[in-house]
């Protein structure tokens, strides 16, 4: 059996801050036998990686599909010189600064994040040379980036709300007759500036509506911007949806609006130069219509005739 | 063969027990035995102050076991997640109202399905395909079903695929695959969107909140440890079982936040509120107050516009919050209240009138309704009174000018009442009548409330209002038309007008029952609730001639008919015979009318067996207790009229001839010119019995009748009785006797009783003096179906009859009649003997002959033994008479074996009798 190797981090949530604290773990051989090598080392890789999908994007963009990647951090250490790993099972432990103080050189470390376009990811290799005549052991893993305590802003006292009215007269795009001449209004706060550790959490009321309610979901909506040559490819998609409503709920009754931001599909707003991650809560009401049924699974995105919306901007932070 | 002379008082007052007569006041006697000293005798005390206790409507405060026993450190995997206090009875009290949502909706063999539950459709292919669910997959199935509409999957299929996603889902978790754990348990949850499942969806909800507890007992347990425990497995600290968030690790907080994650990343409602009401409990592990997620949920719920989905929901809500350490009455009264909005809301919406969606409304309110009762029940249970007194101003009570502006509905204000406690409902009377006024809508007929209300209302002894409040549901009452609802509102009030003393109202009520009943006949449900009402009339009132005089009373009975009518006259006739005797002529006549159609009713309704003994007795209670003091004349032509009455059932003929007799017994006491009227009892007996058609009541009634007509020297009427009942035997039918054991020894027993009685009933002088007892030798012969132990029995009577004739004087006589008896007839006469020793003969060598048959020889030897006895006790002892104990003696050897003890005390009986010396010379 040849040897196998993992690399097993101290917090089960992979969580780290590069700026104030060291990445810590263990590196794992299991082996049968020992095993003679010529070094233990250490990567950390990170780097945002881009892609421009048709669209927008230009004929030889769309080809390519990819952006030159930025490099946020590549950092080597050996963890142990040459030697020899006994059989049975050895845990070498290692703890790596990722980012020396005054080492203003690289980038920023942005939060990960994996989205439709843009991922920012962060990963940890191990790799252990053999010689030539073994093949050398390597895994890797990827490891959580969050801001840095020290850089954060402070929590914001009352989350800046806003409050919305959905009403048939705040469509831009063309409705149902029924629904035209019926008339609805639903009416409600959401906060614009949301911590990513809380849920987004506002209230809706549906005040009047002639046509039944079929849905009301909040969708979560991520806009990722490219920097693709000279022109800036914006591409908006679904990162969650949230039902409120199931439907044709009671009038003038308070239902909240409780939406958890999902981990690692979000991070802080964030507008580099190169790219930018933003995100945006669209609330939107779907009527009951027998034409509805016809296009059972279209984008929530896309206006229908029988469906009413509001889309917001959501500035995403990290707080504490 | 000689008969021995025995000193029969001197052996009557050797075995003589204490005997005691009392003589009640109605002049019946009843023999006390006292018992042996030394038996102690248990007194029965009724202690009425003490509360009845009912283990079922404990209080849920109490604590069961000992919160330290449920930590047990060495085994985590044992799923317990008792933390709470109270948490036991909560789970034993959710566990029983499982069952019976599952046992009160009844669900045809088919479900229907709409798209929503496509779910179900495809597990039993494995749940690798589930999972998979790719895009082009759902969208087939989801046309599929836009194009047919509703399906229908077996019921029995329904359930055991859950079962299988319960299994899955557990052995999901047990490999450690929590992420098909986790799909499986929402696919269940989704199942709850679909309410198109009609009556199995109480059904539904019981089985897939198992599977949602299950889930959140494992998340409980697993947080728990990985805060008690390392990651390498070493102990880290044990949780008080009212820990603190603070106490909590950083990694078990960590994995706890990430449930909430996913599940916060399911998109239905529905289902996302589901599955965080069964991690519910892990809110503790992340903050101090878990109750603000209660009332987030409760707030989500709303969301649902289903309305039975909803109130399901909030059931679960209901039940989930239980298992926090705190209770939030303010959640479940919100939830009250939306379920109330939602109604409204869905009543506006649908104001059709067809007859169809109405059955469809009704039976959507029922299939809420358990929702809405156990909310309520939880509300007051163990509420503070500041608590209590800001529910019921929350549910329109205690608010009188808040009435208009925020009304209710009916089923809710009913299960209010229902669950209201006794003294809220005392102090808020005046509210809550007020508040049943102001809903009628299609929920609950309005009725229902007033009666419930008047039920409640009667749990306590004392009440502020309640005089005002008769009043006015009486008002109200008395403006509904319907039978059905006039009844049910006034059934629930009658016992609280007796207590109050309102009588005017009982007149009004008897009133307006008749008036209604006159416009429309009645009908089954309307007839039970009758029969309550007239029930408890009967319990309250003393008098039965109170309750004939009211108005209508009588002519409401006869609007009875059916089983309610048989119930009712029951218990007017058990009403009748607790008290004294019944001396009213009137009373008697209206008894006799109620026996009369009790009597009818049996042959018309269909009843049971043991249903039809009841009235039976019932009516032979009252004809005991009816008495016309001295004027028998009357009371032996009220015989007659009943005979006519009753001659369908043998039970009542029966008690027909005992009081028959017991009337002539009393003449006979006063002896004022009786003869005639004696005769006339004597001559109604013989006839009745003749027409009893059970043999062995008719036998003993014979023997009775017998008696009394000695009693009263009518010998000849005596004889010819005694003759009828031996003839009456002869003629019996085989299969008809030798049905069972008791009848044979009944028989057995009678032929005994009429030995003894020969012994006073003087001999027919002219068809000899032993012409009776022969007759009844003659039986011997001509009843095949007799046993040899029964001919054993018999003929050992016979002997002991026999023995007795032949001493001087009689051990009993007919004291009373003046008539000589045998002794003084017979004594001396040698013909007389003759004939008893040539009858005696006869007896003894058939007792043998009879013994001889008796197939088994442990039997045969015990009937030897006892035929020895008796032969022994007679006769002296002669050759003859020896040779044939020896023969007896030999038998029960050979049955018994020499070492038996009943053998060997008869041998020492024997041996005391021989020594006399002139034996066998």
């Amino acid at each position: 059996m040849s040897p196998a190797m993992e690399i097993k981090l101290s917090r089960a949530s992979r969580v780290y801050r590069p700026s104030v604290e060291p990445l810590e773990g263990k590196i794992i051989v299991k082996s049968t036998s020992s095993v003679s090598h010529y070094g233990i080392r250490l990567t950390v890789n990170g780097s945002v990686s881009m892609k421009v999908r048709g669209g927008s994007a230009g004929i030889i963009e769309s080809l390519v599909g990819a952006v030159k990647p930025i490099t946020i951090v590549s950092k080597s250490i050996e963890v142990k010189p040459s030697g020899k790993i006994a059989s049975g099972t050895t845990e070498i432990p290692f703890s790596m600064m990722i980012r020396q103080s005054g080492d203003d050189n690289h980038e920023r470390f942005y939060e990960t994040f994996h989205g439709a376009n843009i991922s920012i990811q962060y990963l940890l290799t191990a790799d252990v040379m053999r010689g030539y005549l073994h093949k050398p052991l390597s895994t890797t893993m990827e490891f959580i980036v969050e801001s840095d305590k020290a850089e954060l802003l402070e929590r914001p006292v009352s989350p800046e709300m806003v409050i919305f009215y959905i009403t048939q007269d705040t469509q831009k795009h063309p409705l149902l007759p029924e629904l035209k001449a019926g008339g609805f209004r639903v009416t409600g706060r959401i906060p614009t500036l949301c911590s990513l550790s809380d849920p987004i959490s506002g209230e809706l009321v549906v005040e009047t509506s002639v046509v039944p309610i079929q849905s009301i979901d909040v969708h979560l909506l991520r806009i990722e911007s490219i920097l693709s040559g000279e022109r800036i490819v914006t591409e908006t998609s679904l990162v969650q949806s949230t039902q409120i409503a199931d439907g044709d709920v009671c009038r003038n009754m308070t239902l909240p609006i409780y939406v958890i931001l999902p981990r690692l599909l979000t991070c802080p707003t964030s507008l580099a130069g190169p790219f930018s991650i933003e995100f945006k809560a669209s609330i939107v009401i779907t009527f009951e219509s027998q034409l509805s049924k016809t296009h059972p699974k279209s984008d929530p995105r896309t206006p229908r005739l029988w469906m009413a919306m509001e889309t917001l901007p959501l500035e995403l932070i990290r707080t504490r | 063969m000689m008969w021995k002379l025995r000193n029969l008082d001197m052996e009557e007052a050797y075995i003589w027990l204490q005997r005691l007569s009392s003589m009640e006041k109605d002049g019946t006697f009843c023999l006390v035995v006292v018992p042996p000293s030394g038996v102690q005798q248990v007194d029965i005390v009724e202690d009425k102050g003490e509360e009845f206790f009912d283990p079922l409507r404990e209080p849920n405060s109490n604590v069961v076991g000992s919160l330290d026993t449920e930590d047990d450190i060495g085994h985590p995997s044992v799923v317990v997640s008792t933390e709470v206090p109270g948490q036991e009875n909560a789970k034993r009290e959710w566990t029983s109202f499982k069952r019976f949502l599952m046992q009160r909706f009844p669900v045809s063999k088919m479900v229907s399905i709409s798209a929503m539950s496509d779910g179900i459709l495809r597990s039993g292919k494995g749940y690798e395909k589930l999972s998979m669910s790719t895009d082009p997959d759902e969208l087939d199935d989801s046309q599929k079903f836009s194009e047919e509409g509703i399906r229908s999957i077996a019921r029995q299929e329904y359930i055991s695929r859950l079962k299988e996603f319960k299994e899955k889902f557990a052995d999901a978790w047990q490999s450690g695959d929590r992420v098909t754990s986790l799909k499986l348990a929402i696919k269940v949850a989704k199942l709850l969107t679909d309410t198109s499942v009609g009556q199995f969806y109480p059904t539904l909800f019981v089985l897939a909140t198992d599977i949602m507890e299950m889930l959140g007992d494992m998340v409980w347990e697993r947080v728990k440890q990985k805060a008690e425990y390392a990651e390498d497995g070493t102990f880290l600290c044990s949780l008080p079982a009212s820990f603190r968030a603070d106490d909590v690790g950083l990694d078990a907080k960590e994995t706890c936040n990430n449930w909430f994650c996913k599940i916060g990343s399911v998109k239905e409602l529905l289902p996302r509120i589901y599955l965080e009401l069964a991690l519910l409990p892990c809110w503790r592990f992340l903050v101090d107050q878990p109750i603000d997620s209660i009332q987030r949920l409760v707030m989500m719920a709303r969301g649902v516009a289903d309305p039975l989905a909803c109130s399901y929901c909030r059931l679960y809500i209901a039940r989930c919050a239980q298992k926090l350490p705190s209770v939030d009455t303010g959640s479940l009264i919100r939830c009250i209240n939306d379920t109330k909005h939602l109604l409204m809301h869905s009543m506006s919406l649908r104001e059709g009138s067809q007859e169809s969606s109405k059955d469809r409304r009704k039976s959507l309110v029922s299939l809420m309704e358990p929702s809405i009762e156990y909310i309520m029940r939880h509300i007051f249970q163990d509420a503070s009174l500041k608590l209590l007194e800001s529910a019921v101003v929350e549910f329109g009570l205690g608010n009188t000018e808040a009435h208009g502006s925020n009304p209710s509905i009916s089923i809710i204000v009913h299960n209010l009442i229902k669950e209201l406690p006794v003294d809220m409902v005392n102090s808020k009377t005046i509210d809550i009548i007020n508040l049943i006024e102001c809903c009628n809508d299609y929920t609950l007929d309005q009725c229902l409330n007033y009666r419930l209300l008047g039920f409640r209302l009667s749990e306590s002894k004392y009440s502020l209002h309640i005089v005002t409040v008769v009043d006015r549901v009486i008002r109200v009452v008395s403006q509904k038309d319907m039978l059905d609802e006039y009844l049910k509102v006034v059934d629930a009030y009658v016992d609280l007008i007796f207590q109050n003393h309102m009588d005017d109202h009982l007149v009004k009520i008897l009133d307006g029952i008749s008036k209604r009943i006159c416009n429309k006949g009645m009908v089954g449900d309307e007839l039970a609730c009758l029969q309550s009402i007239l029930v408890k009339l009967l319990s309250h009132f003393k008098n039965l001639e109170d309750i004939f005089s009211l108005n209508h009373f009588l002519e409401i009975l006869d609007m009875m008919y059916g089983r309610s009518r048989m119930i009712v006259n029951m218990h007017i006739l058990d009403k009748a015979t607790r008290g004294g005797l019944i001396c009213d002529p009137t009373t008697i006549q209206l008894l006799f009318e109620v026996s009369q159609a009790l009597n009818d009713s049996i042959d018309q309704v269909n009843v049971r067996d043991e249903d039809l003994q009841q009235p039976a007795r019932m009516i032979s209670r009252f004809i005991d207790k009816v008495s016309y003091g001295a004027d028998r004349e009357r009371h032996l032509a009220f015989l007659v009229e009943c005979r006519r009455a009753f001659g369908s059932t043998n039970e009542l003929k029966e008690t027909l001839v005992h009081s028959s007799n017991s009337l002539a017994v009393k003449a006979l006491i006063e002896r004022k010119n009786h003869l005639d009227f004696l005769k006339s009892c004597i001559a109604f007996s013989e006839v009745t019995i003749s027409s009893v058609t059970a043999l062995v009541r008719q036998l003993k009634l014979y023997l009775e009748t017998a008696e009394v007509a000695l009693l009263g020297g009518l010998v000849s009427h005596s004889d010819g009785l005694v003759q009828s009942a031996i003839s009456c035997m002869q003629s019996v039918d085989l299969v008809d006797v030798s049905r069972g054991p008791t009848d044979a020894d009944e028989t057995l027993n009678f032929l005994q009783k009429i030995c003894g009685f020969l012994i006073i009933l003087p001999g027919n002088p002219e068809k000899g003096a032993v012409y009776t007892p022969k007759s009844l030798f003659a039986l011997l012969n001509s009843q095949s179906w007799m046993t040899p132990r029964m001919r054993a029995r018999i003929c050992c009577a016979m002997i002991s009859l026999s023995a007795t004739l032949s001493q001087k004087n009689l051990p009993y006589h007919a004291s009373k009649s003046g008539i000589p008896s045998n002794d003084i007839l017979f004594y001396g006469n040698s013909a007389y003997f003759g004939e008893l020793v040539s009858f005696s003969e006869e007896v003894v060598r058939k007792l043998v002959d009879a013994i001889k048959q008796e197939p088994s020889p442990v039997a045969r030897g015990s009937m030897a033994l006892e035929a020895c006895n008796c032969i022994a006790l007679s006769f002296k002892m002669s050759c003859e008479i020896s040779a044939i104990c020896f023969e007896l003696l030999e038998m029960a050897r050979r049955g018994l074996g020499a070492k038996d003890r009943y053998l060997k005390s008869t041998i020492n009986l024997m041996d005391s009798y021989s020594t006399s010396p002139q034996l066998c010379q």
